[in-house]
């Protein structure tokens, strides 16, 4: 039993990885200049650098460029308590 | 700052501190594994180089959660925090060499799925004495690879602050993991008592460094309370304040720095948007607010970053009155202008 468990998740840790690999790729070198104003123009080391995060974290970042949306602003005590 | 990203935003100091790391971590393994072979002759290399890397990571991760409350406790440590996230990306690698070796030597040689293998070779998880500890070590290895792969300044901006913070503090849940990985590896194969004692010693440390710091910072958070007058909440005598320093008091459920910039008062919001630092234990730099961990510089009076930059925080209306500030407890949206309140005709 215990055995069957650890081989099913060692597939969707594979898996899971795999997907995140292939979307960093895509997201690196198109997707990241779509989300947040200050990429385009980087230079492929930021995007290396980038890119095991985005393999890692990929459903959120998956959402945002699908989504269309800019870097979220923080919600502070005093920005929430400020009229913008 | 952000007007464009970077792989790394390189300087002198950025060089300085890699290279100390790098020395470091040359010198520990380099002691320990020539020690080692000369101690132990039986031990095999890739032994010694498991428990090196294993041992410098653990000695590392103890340095990274030390920085943070030492630097709270006395601002000489402040230069070890600027630039931690290096060391806390070298401290995963290491943690990476030990846990592939680790890997490739107990788990990669048979006929079983390595992943597997970890997991459920050793399948007493109800036994405490005989539990995996291998498991904690691979938990806690993904919880560093998470920290280190989302360390880049890009993270904090898609992520904000607050969110990027409340992930990286799963450190310390990486390090009670590497404790209890580490002891019960210790009770499993050698019950070596020094060994025993380093780890005890190295938890009490950061337990305390923690209280102690906590304990400092929290009067800081009671709501400040004083006259009001036109709305205006008394904060602190100008003298409190001395040049180009500020007085953080917490105003609207936050902490606001009141900085003083020769002849004048100015609040702002006194989280930096980059990594929530604070700005109030910095001090004015060539006419901005300069945060203490990291550089990043806001205008006093508009709480806006000199351009090319973007970060914006919010400000707040001040006054002067008889030598004494007095602050609108109502903030401005980040980036707004309040009119610096003058010191000298203040009536």
């Amino acid at each position: 039993m215990l055995e069957q468990i650890a081989l099913w998740f060692s597939y969707a840790l594979v898996l899971y990885a795999a997907i995140g690999l292939l979307f960093a790729v895509a997201f690196v070198l198109v997707g990241v200049n779509r989300v947040d104003p200050a990429a385009p123009g980087s230079k492929p080391g930021f995007r290396v650098m980038i890119l095991p995060g985005v393999a890692a974290l990929w459903p959120l970042m998956l959402l945002r460029w699908a989504g269309g949306k800019q870097p979220p602003v923080e919600r502070s005590a005093h920005r929430r308590g400020s009229a913008g | 700052m952000s007007a464009g990203y970077q792989a790394v935003l390189w300087n002198r100091q950025k060089k300085r501190y890699d290279l100390t790391i790098l020395a470091g971590i040359l010198l520990y393994i380099g002691l320990f594994v020539g020690l080692g072979a000369a101690l132990r002759p039986e031990a095999t290399p890739e032994t010694l180089i498991i428990r090196a890397f294993g041992t410098l990571a653990l000695l590392m991760l103890h340095v990274i959660l030390s920085v943070g409350p030492l630097a709270r406790l006395d601002r000489r440590f402040l230069p070890l925090l600027y630039n931690r996230r290096h060391l806390g990306v070298s401290m995963f690698l290491c943690a990476l060499v030990h846990g592939a070796f680790s890997m490739i030597q107990f788990h990669a040689l048979g006929d079983v799925n390595p992943l597997v293998s970890l997991l459920a070779g050793n399948p007493q998880y109800a036994s405490i004495s005989a539990f995996p500890f291998q498991t904690l070590g691979f938990v806690a290895l993904g919880i560093l690879f998470l920290m280190a792969a989302t360390s880049h300044d890009f993270w904090l901006a898609n992520l904000s602050a607050p969110v990027w913070k409340a992930l990286h503090m799963l450190v310390y849940v990486a390090y009670l993991l590497l404790v209890l990985h580490v002891a019960l590896g210790i009770l499993q194969t050698e019950r070596n008592l020094v060994l025993i004692g380093l780890l005890v010693g190295g938890f009490g440390w950061i337990v305390t460094l923690h209280l102690v710091a906590g304990f400092r910072e929290k009067p800081g958070d009671a709501p400040h309370r004083g006259d009001v007058i036109d709305g205006y909440l008394h904060a602190c005598a100008v003298a409190d304040i001395k040049d180009k320093r500020a007085r953080i008091v917490c105003i609207s459920g936050e902490r606001v720095a009141i900085f003083r910039n020769g002849d004048t008062i100015s609040a702002v919001s006194n989280a930096c948007q980059h990594q929530n630092g604070p700005l109030g234990e910095g001090r004015i730099v060539d006419g901005c607010i300069t945060c203490p961990w990291h550089g990043y510089q806001y205008e006093p009076e508009t709480g806006a970053s000199p351009p090319p930059f973007t970060e914006k925080i919010p400000t707040f209306n001040v006054r002067v009155v008889s030598g004494e500030v007095y602050v609108d407890p109502e903030p401005n949206p980040a980036g707004q202008r309040a009119e610096p309140a003058p010191i000298r005709g203040s009536s």
